[in-house]
């Protein structure tokens, strides 16, 4: 079997088992929060459209990428090798003529697929109920993308950085946790280039920049104190992390033996 | 008859817990039993075999060919594991399913091994039912079942019968038969002496890491007959009892226990004790409440083994 094809398989095998799974269902629930403070928003809105919805988006925003992918990413990423190891099934799948790095693929590329669905649904539900009025404009539907696509992109970099987390530590959802809403948060703040040593800088750094009508700054909870990089080197930067981090988790899943806690 | 599974100088350790210590085999095509008590280090030997763990010293090869981070190796191993695990929230169908596409198996033939390893289980009428709701049995069977979907020449079953009803026990161990008349190799493991007995006469004996045996069911239960049992005899009159068998050269040694009721004694010859005990019983009268063997097992004849 190629590599190509095991990693289609493992694919396959968990996109299916984790459409079933109970943190699934936790976390599509949890999708729908957004959806629920868009409908509030339109009631309250009634009648009034343009700016303020525009700023509520941005603020649905943060929800989604300081939030959302990352709590995604963080449980989904860590389970990657260590739930097969707490559940004691990687026998399943070691004792199979699949090379490791092919399981470790197999298994991101469906959780990612899971999160990214997952996002989907609840940005374009809140997004499009958010800006109700505003369906008749093009760069409402190019915006939208715009966003989709920033989401995909920190999906994918957060995974690849927590499944190697999941793959080096035991209790690697303590450490993430840390990173993903200690650091994160905290760093992005800072002046100057420290804050390029965060996922996020990169991600806010491809978010649409749209000044306030008073020719202010943009909004001040997504944007304070961005010095954004440039697109595609944002773009780049999300890629390297994001191919890294897997080459990185394949080869420690490869090298490292996993024991059962007895 | 050439090795299917060699190992040399195995050893393996846990932090300074030692798992397994400088283990060389040879297993041959046939059935091969692995006898030891619970903690012998039988599943560390065969997650070393099925490349779950490295060895930290020595060698393992499956035809010649290395084992750790060679999954080419594994086209022709059937693995069951001893822990009762899955991955609850599929039904057998799927999990064979899903477990027989790693092999790069078309679709089809997915279906097809999937249903014929049901079938040779006894599953397929509940082949739809998630595995969460399976009896105890049932799990045992389907993680039997993903074992052999493949086909595998060499299969490796870790306490393959444990949970299994009598009539289970029955079927599997037939199962496991067919299988070594077919020219394959089974390697299986229990701490139950007559389970290994059922299944096979070529039997390796592990203690604390260590192979402390090998050979034919013959010569283990030669081994267990040199071994002295104990033999406690709970009666009315215990001294009186004692007194009866002071002259028998079958006892080793008898002794009271501080319940002031209870005989223990240690021979060699159990079949003869027991056969003076009833004749004795009768003629003096005394009155037995309860005869027990609390040596009668496994562990005391490694015990005994290892102390040998």
């Amino acid at each position: 079997m190629t590599a190509a094809n095991a990693v289609r398989q493992v694919f396959g095998f968990f996109f299916f088992l984790g459409r079933r799974t109970g943190k699934t269902r936790v976390f599509a629930i949890l999708g729908l929060m957004p959806v629920a403070l868009a409908v509030i928003v339109r009631i309250v809105l009634h009648g009034r459209s343009g700016p303020m919805a525009a700023v509520f988006t941005e603020i649905l925003m943060v929800f989604f990428l300081q939030f959302y992918i990352v709590i995604l990413a963080l449980f989904y990423g860590t389970s990657v090798t260590a739930e097969e190891v707490e559940n004691r099934t990687l026998c399943y799948l070691v004792t199979r003529p699949l090379p490791k790095p092919a399981i470790v693929l197999g298994k991101v590329a469906a959780c990612a697929l899971l999160m990214f669905g997952m996002v989907a649904v609840s940005l374009t539900l809140s997004y499009f109920i958010m800006n109700a009025t505003r369906l008749s404009e093009p760069d409402l539907y190019l915006t939208f993308l715009r966003y989709l696509g920033v989401l995909g992109l920190g999906i994918l970099a957060y995974t690849a950085f927590f499944t190697f987390l999941g793959a080096v530590l035991k209790r690697a959802i303590i450490v993430g946790l840390v990173f993903g809403f200690g650091w994160e948060n905290v760093i992005q703040y800072f002046p100057g280039s420290t804050q390029k040593f965060s996922i996020v800088h990169y991600l806010k750094s491809l978010l649409p920049y749209r000044p306030m009508s008073g020719g202010g700054r943009g909004v001040a909870l997504l944007l304070f104190r961005l010095e954004p990089t440039r697109p595609l080197t944002a773009v780049l930067m999300l890629t390297v992390i994001t191919a890294a981090f897997l080459a990185l988790a394949c080869w420690i899943f490869r090298m490292k033996e996993y024991l059962y806690e007895e | 008859m050439t090795a299917v599974i060699t190992a040399s100088n195995l050893s393996k350790w846990y932090g300074n817990v030692l798992g397994l210590n400088d283990v060389s085999l040879e297993i041959e095509e046939g059935i091969t039993g692995l006898l030891g008590p619970n903690g012998a280090g039988k599943s560390t030997f065969m997650k070393l075999i099925t490349g779950q763990m490295k060895p930290n010293i020595g060698r393992v090869t499956v035809r010649g060919r290395k084992v750790w981070n060679n999954p080419e190796v594994f086209q022709g191993i059937g693995f069951c594991p001893e822990q009762d695990v899955f991955y609850e929230d599929v039904t057998g169908w799927e999990f064979l399913l899903g477990l027989l596409r790693f092999y790069g198996y078309a679709l089809s033939e997915v279906r097809e091994r999937a249903a014929r390893a049901l079938d040779v289980v006894d599953l397929t009428a509940d082949k739809d039912r998630l595995i969460r709701g399976y009896s105890r049995g049932m799990r045992q069977r389907i993680k039997f079942a993903q074992a052999i979907a493949h086909d595998p020449g060499i299969l490796i079953l870790d306490e393959p019968l444990s949970g299994l009803d009598p009539l289970g026990k029955r079927k599997l161990i037939k199962l496991i038969k067919d299988f070594k008349r077919q020219g394959r190799t089974v390697l299986v493991s229990s701490h139950v002496l007559p389970e290994i007995e059922a299944l096979t006469s070529r039997v390796v004996l592990v203690h604390q890491g260590k192979i402390l045996a090998q050979g034919d069911i013959p010569y283990i239960r030669e081994l267990i007959e040199a071994h002295p049992h104990q033999i406690s005899v709970r009666s009315s009159d215990p001294r009186a009892l004692a007194a009866r068998f002071v002259g028998d050269r079958s006892i080793q040694k008898m002794t009271f226990a501080a319940d002031g009721q209870t005989l223990v004694v240690e021979t060699h010859k159990r079949d003869e004790f027991f056969g003076r005990l009833t004749g004795v019983v009768l003629e003096a009268g005394i009155e037995v409440e309860e005869i027990s063997s609390p040596d009668d097992n496994l562990q005391a004849v490694f015990e005994y083994l290892v102390g040998k």
